[in-house]
């Protein structure tokens, strides 16, 4: 019984040819009677051929990294002559750090990634400051953060007029609904010849405006111009029968008020005049703004645009707003702006002239005999958009 | 196989001289068919992501195909040399960058694609991935072995070393000794050859 072993022996034998004539031919007989014995050959011809042709390859390759390393040297002759005398480098730049190395690779490899990856970042960054700052401006619409105007919206009063036209519609037959209009403020006498001041804030955006009085007397008015700066407006009453306001009780201050000094104003927070009182306490407003002063009174939506008198019952500013934040801060423009204003209005020659009132007769009297004169110059400014 | 009158679509005389030298086993004809198209490979990877080794490995393998096709008498060019490194090192190193990037690969090319088409080189680098596999099982193997096999059998078939050589280098008593030993190891290599090598799907 012959081994593999003892088959290998024979079929190296075989296939260098070292066979003699009868083995040899003995052999092949058996190769073509036998499928086994000739399964085995091929087994033996294919575990050889791929020894030697890996040896082969390996030997091959082998050469080709030989060729490679010579052609590099050869390519950089002068580079190894420079070299060569040199004890340190002269270029640090071609000895590169594995970490570096990597950090290169990387690099080359995702440098578009990293790019895009980038951009989308900031464009989102951005984006995102610049949609928060849109949407802070769309809420609070004139003012600055933090920053109040006291214009009154009327969708309460509407809704109190509702609740009572049912109660009427029950009882009595209903009067027409009165439009109320969207917003309020309140409003005084500049001259006695109808012009009306109020803050711009009040009027902004609006179609049509009514001048509401005490004695519940109305008239039309239109805007005769606004200085925004400065939360300013004045009106002119269009209504033909409207004659003149008469003697108007108080005075414009041109110059600056004093610190501490007790002030008081008069407003329609409600659809009932009321009166506020306080001192001043800054000649700024708010964030150091110094065409307002601050002032010490509670205000409320629907104050914008009341008179701010001092003591001996002059005008010193007009109600503007409040601070969200600090404990009753309010705001008024200071009354050298409204001067400033209509003394260049005055220059630019209008139909009506104005006579700035310049006198008051308010001074010495007692606060509720000068809130008894003031009040039928104060209005309520409403206001349809 | 036309001879000089048409350059361009077929071999140049120089191709066919160095493809004849090569064949007959002159080392310089390699050298300097190696020397001549290692730039334009070398600008391709470099120019595709690639760094200096990434262009010595995929030139090393495209010569090697190329080299191995000659040394058999099995090439058949139909266009020149470098048209046919270049499809070649083309195509191993899109494969290579298929398989590490998650994106797809676009290459950055000088040459048209149509002429790249007709050069073989699919083939016979299928071909030659699968001697590839060959050999990685036969190293494999051979690794499994362990001494002396191993030695044995590299010294005889890889290294070409005569039988008289290696059995005073092992030690055998006379060759006919050091003969048997080689053909027991020769089973025994061809059991795990074999083994591993049916057993992978091709």
């Amino acid at each position: 019984m012959m081994t593999d072993a003892d088959y290998y022996a024979l079929f190296e034998a075989y296939a260098q040819g070292e066979l003699a004539g009868p083995a040899r031919a003995n052999l092949e007989a058996r190769l073509a009677a036998d499928p086994a014995l000739s399964l085995r050959y091929a087994d033996f011809t294919e575990l050889t051929g791929t020894l030697r042709a890996y040896g082969q390859h390996q030997q091959a390759r082998q050469q080709l990294r030989t060729l490679h390393t010579a052609m590099l040297a050869a390519e950089a002759p002068e580079e190894i002559t420079t070299k060569t005398p040199l004890t340190h480098t002269v270029n640090p730049m071609l000895r590169i750090s594995r970490t570096e190395r990597r950090l290169r690779d990387f690099w080359n490899g995702h440098r578009a990634t990293v790019g895009v990856a980038a951009s989308v970042a900031v464009m989102a960054v951005f984006a995102t400051l610049l949609g928060l700052d849109i949407y802070r401006n769309s809420k609070v619409q004139p003012s600055l953060y933090g920053y109040t105007v006291l214009r009154r919206e009327m969708d309460k009063l509407k809704r109190n007029q509702r609740a009572l036209s049912t109660i009427i519609t029950q009882g009595p037959p209903a009067a027409p609904a009165v439009n109320t209009g969207k917003f309020s403020g309140t409003g005084f006498a500049l001259t006695s010849e109808g012009y009306i001041v109020t803050s711009y804030h009040v009027i902004q955006g609006a179609d049509s405006m009514l001048i509401e009085g005490r004695d519940r007397q109305r008239y039309h008015a239109e805007p005769v111009y606004s200085d925004v700066k400065h939360d300013l407006a004045i009106l002119r009453i269009t209504d033909k029968k409207f004659t003149g306001f008469g003697r108007l009780p108080y005075a414009i201050k041109s110059g600056q008020a004093d610190l501490g000094e007790r002030v008081f104003t008069l407003g329609y927070p409600r659809e009932e005049v009321v009166y506020g009182e306080g001192s001043l306490s800054a000649r700024s407003g708010f964030e150091g703004d110094t065409a307002f002063y601050q002032v010490s009174i509670p205000v409320n939506p629907g104050n914008s645009g009341g008179p701010l008198l001092d003591e001996r019952g002059n005008l010193i500013g007009v109600v503007s707003g409040r601070q969200n934040d600090a404990q009753s801060a309010a705001f008024a423009t200071k009354s050298s702006y409204l001067v400033r204003l209509v003394d260049s209005l005055d220059a630019a020659k209008p139909e009506a002239p104005y006579h700035l009132p310049r006198f008051g007769h308010l001074a010495g009297s007692g606060r509720p005999q000068q809130l008894k004169k003031l009040q039928d110059y104060v209005f309520v400014v409403k206001v349809f958009e | 196989m036309s001879r000089g009158n048409s350059t361009s679509s077929s071999l140049s005389p120089t191709d066919d001289a160095l493809i004849a030298a090569i064949r007959g086993g002159d080392e310089r004809a390699l050298a300097q068919l190696y020397r001549l198209h290692w730039p334009m490979i070398s600008h391709f990877v470099l120019q595709n992501s690639g760094s200096e080794d990434d262009a010595q490995d995929v030139y090393q393998e495209g010569v090697m195909v190329f080299y191995e096709k000659v040394r058999d008498g099995s090439l058949e060019l139909t266009c020149q040399i470098k048209t046919y490194l270049y499809a070649v090192c083309r195509r191993l190193w899109l494969k290579r960058l298929t398989s590490k990037s998650r994106f797809g690969v676009r290459l950055l090319d000088e040459e048209e694609h149509g002429s790249l088409l007709n050069t073989g080189a699919e083939e016979d680098l299928l071909a030659a991935e699968e001697q590839d596999r060959r050999f990685a099982t036969m190293a494999d193997a051979l690794q499994h072995l362990g001494e002396p096999c191993r030695s044995l059998l590299e010294g005889f078939y890889l290294l070409d070393k005569s039988m008289q050589d290696l059995t005073t280098e092992f030690g055998y008593t006379n060759a006919d000794n050091a003969k048997n030993q080689k053909y027991k190891c020769l089973v025994r290599l061809k059991k795990l050859f074999f083994a591993h090598y049916k057993e992978e799907p091709i």
